[in-house]
């Protein structure tokens, strides 16, 4: 039970969506190519990704290699020889059974008429192909057709193959209440056993018989003889008793409450299968590719004192050593982990503030290891204002011969706010670097000032002006 | 009724005013040992005479000189020469000066490493800032 316990330690919500989702979609995938040989095939590829995977974790580097390009080579074979059944599911659902719908095997088949049809087609000896799918598709097998969709009814059914209509050659599918198709050429059985007087409609009937599971009808057109191909059996039908009891046991009418239990009972369980499937993927994910990353994470200063401003930090950012499963520390974006200290406690001057889980904020399913560093030294400041004289910062060199006698701001002081300690030690704020070396006469020349540290501001922004006096150096003789 | 105020009130008026100015003055000045009449940084210093006063002074120069002027001197006193690289306070010359007038000036070798804005505050013995000279040191 612990075991268990650990095992979903840190189960989300999205977790719990994420495989519901996807166990939805493959269970889809399942109710809409059950019957094909698609869902084999894939299943096979399963069974080689399983060996492949067995290969990684005994070491056996050729036979995983081997492995993985036969998946990729079955995948694509799969596309191309399952084209017919992937863009018949694709295209001939609705959106409704696509997305909801759950298709059940010849539902509802009126058995009768087509007993009824087939003993009047032997009677009147007009040969009959008649074809009954049942959980496997055909379009993989049969060619041709016209398709129909005409309501099953006696008279249909032999007018479909009565001697002169443009449909007579080849079979009628019907699937449920419905004639699906007819005129279909059937693949022909290259069986030797079948007795000498089968002719090619017999033969055809064998070979769909041998490569599906639908149930094939023939009437002989010679003999009015009637004959059932099921997988490799043949039957030949002395009257409409017999012939009912053979339909009914494969394609008898399943919204019998013991037909419905079935086909219930088979869709829980590939349901559930489903189910299995994807929690065996999410735990394989979370649990056993459990990785450790290293997070740069910048640190959020909560509740300052309107009053105070940060003057130092000993970091700004911490690094975070968190665990977790490495689709989840991949999908990490940098927002989503944030570091909130407050500051609500704090004081002027130097504060020691520890970091605690508690203050920081992780995705779901991510867990914390280590903070490093732990305690950040913030000092902090009340703002005040101060006036301060302004004093150019000249560079470079006068022109030989020319002495700068003054030189004054305007204006001369400026109001400037920041932190009480950091302003506590400057008396004067210098402008930006002024060139001498172009200047040759008395002007004025507007500058910008240079404030540090880069928390100090400026009251009023105005423009700072520096008139400067330029004479000629005075003759020593 | 006995009439209060005179007929022509100008010349008590000017009294009156010439009362407050005297009590004004005397309230407001603070009792000063030297008056300093003239501060200016300057290239060199002869006859006791500031020699081309400027603000900009190049390093090349080899030195720059602060003078200071003070007239009167009532009694013997001393002042100090402060001097600023930035805010730094890099020297401080204490200067005697002695009745009836003196000039005491102070100065600094140039170094490479001296660029940049200079300020000099002259204060009074009792550390009441006298004036601020403010220049640069340049190539």
């Amino acid at each position: 039970m612990e075991a268990l316990l650990y095992l979903f330690s840190g189960f989300r919500w999205q977790d719990g969506l994420d495989i519901l989702l996807n166990t939805y979609i493959l269970f889809r995938l399942y109710v809409l190519f059950r019957g094909t040989n698609v869902i084999q095939a894939l299943l096979t590829i399963c069974v080689l990704w399983a060996v492949s995977q067995a290969a990684v974790s005994l070491g056996l580097i050729i036979t995983n290699w081997a492995m993985q390009g036969i998946i990729t080579v079955a995948a694509l074979i799969i596309i191309i020889v399952f084209r017919n059944e992937i863009s018949s599911v694709l295209q001939t659902k609705s959106l409704k059974s696509f997305f909801w719908g759950i298709p059940r095997y010849q539902f509802n088949t009126p058995l009768n008429i087509i007993i009824e049809s087939v003993f009047e087609l032997a009677r009147k000896k007009i040969g009959a192909l008649i074809v009954l799918p049942l959980k496997q598709s055909l379009d993989s097998v049969v060619q041709g057709g016209i398709p129909i969709q005409s309501k099953l009814s006696q008279e249909m059914l032999v007018s479909v193959f009565w001697p002169g209509s443009p449909l007579h050659d080849g079979a009628a599918v019907i699937q449920g209440k419905q004639i699906t198709r007819a005129g279909v050429i059937l693949p022909l059985s290259k069986s030797k056993d079948l007795p000498s007087f089968f002719g090619t409609r017999h033969r055809a009937a064998s070979g769909l018989a041998e490569l599906t599971d639908a149930l094939v009808l023939v009437v002989s057109e010679e003999r009015g003889e009637i004959t059932l191909f099921k997988e490799n059996q043949t039957h030949t039908i002395h009257n409409r008793l017999a012939l009912g009891k053979l339909l009914q046991a494969d394609a008898g009418d399943d919204s019998t409450s013991k037909g419905i239990r079935r086909q219930t009972i088979e869709l829980v369980a590939a349901g559930v299968i489903c189910l299995v499937c994807f929690t065996g993927i999410w735990l394989s994910f979370s649990k056993g590719m459990e990785t450790l990353a290293t997070q740069e994470v910048p640190v959020e200063f909560i509740n300052p004192d309107q009053r105070m401003e940060i003057i130092s930090s000993s970091a700004s950012r911490v690094k975070l050593l968190i665990s977790g499963a490495r689709p989840l520390i991949n999908a990490i974006k940098p927002e989503q982990i944030n570091i909130k200290l407050n500051l609500s406690q704090s004081v002027v001057g130097s504060n020691k503030l520890t970091i605690t889980r508690e203050n920081i904020l992780l995705p779901p399913g991510i867990r914390l290891k280590s903070i490093e560093p732990s305690e950040l030294d913030i000092t902090l400041d009340t703002l005040v204002e101060k006036e301060l004289p302004v004093q150019p910062q000249w560079s470079g060199k006068l022109p030989k011969g020319l002495v700068m006698t003054e030189a004054t701001a305007s204006p001369s002081t400026v109001q400037i706010t920041g932190g009480g300690l950091a302003l506590r030690d400057i008396a004067t704020i210098f402008t930006e670097q002024i060139s001498l070396d172009t200047l040759t006469e008395s002007g004025t020349i507007r500058v910008a000032l240079v404030l540090t540290p880069a928390s100090l501001r400026l009251k009023k922004k105005d423009p700072i002006q520096i008139n400067y006096l330029i004479s000629k150096r005075p003759s020593l003789f | 009724m006995k009439q209060f105020f005179p007929k022509n009130p100008i010349p008590l008026i000017l009294f009156f005013i010439a009362l407050g100015l005297i009590f004004t003055t005397n309230i407001c000045a603070e009792p000063s040992d030297a008056t300093l009449v003239q501060a200016v940084m300057c290239e060199s210093i002869e006859n006791f005479q500031p020699l081309n006063p400027a603000v900009i002074f190049s390093i090349s120069q080899g030195e720059v000189f602060c003078f200071s002027n003070f007239d009167p001197v009532m009694k013997q006193t001393h002042i100090f020469h402060r001097w600023y690289k930035k805010d730094n306070l890099i020297f401080t010359m204490r200067l005697t000066l002695s009745p009836p007038k003196w000039s005491s000036f102070s100065r600094v070798q140039l170094r490479e490493a001296d660029k940049g804005p200079w300020r000099v505050e002259i204060s009074a013995a009792d550390e009441s800032l006298l004036q601020t000279l403010r220049f640069s040191m340049v190539d």
